[in-house]
């Protein structure tokens, strides 16, 4: 208990730092000029990229598991290969981004590089929640359409998929929730310390809120307090994001009848 | 039942895996007229009525051998179109499962899979199927609403307005009334009266009243096989098999 209430007025004190050093000011200038401008639009570029990579092949992905694959050991190898691929430490996917396609693919230090490599993690995220979303949907929309004579896709794509729909935007959502504030994983493919400016094409590496925050502490061995500010607003996006997510979740379970 | 037979079944047999289901089935059945398909639980009567548009592809473990000809014509040729066929031989549900749409996309949906209408002509076809399905004087005005909006019976005569919107021959019911209230079967039972002018209908059904109040011929069937089949009034008034006799008088079901 008092544990807890010291933790939470150490929470409480450290917002209030951090909320002292920000201000509109702090948001739109330019990191050159001592502003997290670029930070947070890298921030938002990196997740929104990695998300529009991941979440169409998640999708695709978990509407093959759910609705075509056959029952068999390869069904059952590409599931677990999922489960470890979530389990997989975040380092270790920044260093086989990195491997792959920083320097495999010639990518280099970019932002395309990060989407892919934060791509890897949000991807399990996506297809597990997808399959989620397709299995609650009741087999009779299917049906029903079948029975009108459309076809397997068909069916699927214009009842079960729609009716998944906000399922599975919650699932991509929590996958950017989880991706926005990865450090390792854009560590070595795509984030720097500082920019000249917004990234032109997504060749160029870009500047990230929690690159930022590593580096300066870590490398530069600046005080905690110098990034209470990046901290606070990264903190908040994450936390939108799964606000969002679950605001979405409870809405739509009521515009759906069939789940009651 | 020879002439103007609209489905002709010829030694069909069906499994699901190793359970044998439809036994050497031989059967015609009349166009223009309700034939009831009744029979204990497990006897095979839905599997039967499913092998009519073939949603038994669906399942994985099927095999069917045997043919189905239905205005002449086989449905289980090679190059035979099953999306065309279930276009031809509509279906209706156990329970009501209207889409998760409004009540006119509902009805709209069979028609735009199939592109047979758009706007104004879809818009005539929407009206047309929800009057043929007598409900269209309860919901011409919130045709937006959510087809969840409605009620049981409401629900189940939606599904039958939606197969009616592709312009089918044959309409396929399984135990169309089973999880209504006796008020909204009544509807549906006039209903199927009604459509038996302009369509064939099928129903499969466990109720017997039902099949003698619905019904022009009924087809008695029992583990897989046809045990009595002939005039509804026949066969309830003058069972001709023993094993009718007892179904029909409730001694097993």
């Amino acid at each position: 208990m008092i544990v807890c209430l010291l933790a939470f007025f150490w929470i409480v004190a450290i917002l209030f730092t951090g909320i002292g050093t920000l201000n509109m000011e702090f948001l739109t200038t330019s990191a050159l000029k001592g502003g997290a401008f670029e930070m947070i639009v890298g921030t938002f570029y990196l997740f929104l990229g990695a998300a529009g990579i991941a979440g169409p092949i998640g999708v695709f992905a978990a509407i093959y598991l759910v609705e075509y694959a056959p029952s068999g050991k390869l069904t059952r190898i590409i599931d677990q290969s999922i489960n470890n691929l979530a389990g997989v430490p975040s380092i270790i996917i920044g260093l086989f981004g990195f491997t792959f396609f920083s320097r495999q693919l010639g990518f280099g230090v970019s932002l395309i590089a990060g989407w892919f490599t934060l791509a890897l993690m949000i991807l399990p995220i996506v297809i597990r929640g997808s399959e989620e979303a397709l299995r609650i949907v009741p087999g009779s929309f299917k049906q029903a359409a079948l029975a009108l004579g459309a076809t397997k896709w068909k069916s699927i794509s214009l009842t079960t998929l729609i009716a998944a729909a906000p399922g599975i935007v919650t699932s991509v959502i929590l996958g950017i929730a989880r991706v926005a504030g990865e450090t390792a994983a854009i560590l070595f493919t795509s984030s720097v310390i500082i920019t000249r400016g917004l990234p032109s094409s997504p060749f160029e590496p870009v500047m990230s809120l929690a690159f930022n925050m590593y580096i300066k502490i870590v490398a530069r061995g600046e005080p905690p307090e110098n990034v209470f500010g990046i901290a606070l607003i990264l903190f908040f996006i994450v936390l939108s994001f799964s606000l969002v997510a679950i605001i979405l979740r409870v809405y739509y379970r009521r515009k759906q009848p069939w789940l009651h | 039942m020879s002439i103007d037979s609209k489905i002709d079944i010829r030694k069909l047999n069906i499994w699901f895996g190793e359970k044998h289901v439809i036994r050497d089935l031989d059967l015609k059945l009349r166009a223009n007229a309700v034939t009831a398909i009744m029979g204990p639980s497990g006897c095979g009567k839905s599997t039967l009525l499913r092998a009519f548009n073939r949603m038994n592809d669906v399942i994985k473990s099927c095999k069917t051998t045997g043919d189905v000809l239905i205005n002449g014509k086989t449905i289980y040729g090679n190059n035979t179109n099953v999306y065309d066929l279930r276009r031809q031989v509509g279906m209706v549900f156990q329970k009501p499962n209207p889409l998760p749409k409004s009540i006119y996309e509902n009805i709209a949906f069979g028609p735009k899979i199939h592109k047979t209408a758009k706007g104004k002509s879809l818009d005539k076809v929407v009206e047309k199927s929800l009057r043929a399905a007598a409900l269209w004087d309860e919901v011409h005005d919130r045709l937006t609403d959510s087809a969840f909006d409605l009620s049981g019976g409401q629900q189940q005569r939606l599904c039958i307005a939606r197969a009616l919107a592709v312009d089918p021959e044959v309409i396929l019911m399984d135990e169309p009334c089973s999880a209504l209230d006796p008020a909204a079967t009544a509807k549906i039972e006039q209903l199927i009266r009604v459509l038996s002018t302009d369509y064939t209908v099928i129903i499969v059904t466990h109720n017997m009243q039902q099949a003698s109040r619905v019904s022009d011929y009924t087809v008695f069937l029992y583990l897989g096989k046809i045990i009595e089949q002939g005039n509804t009034k026949d066969i309830f008034e003058n069972p001709k098999h023993e094993l009718t006799e007892q179904y029909i008088t409730g001694e097993f079901g």
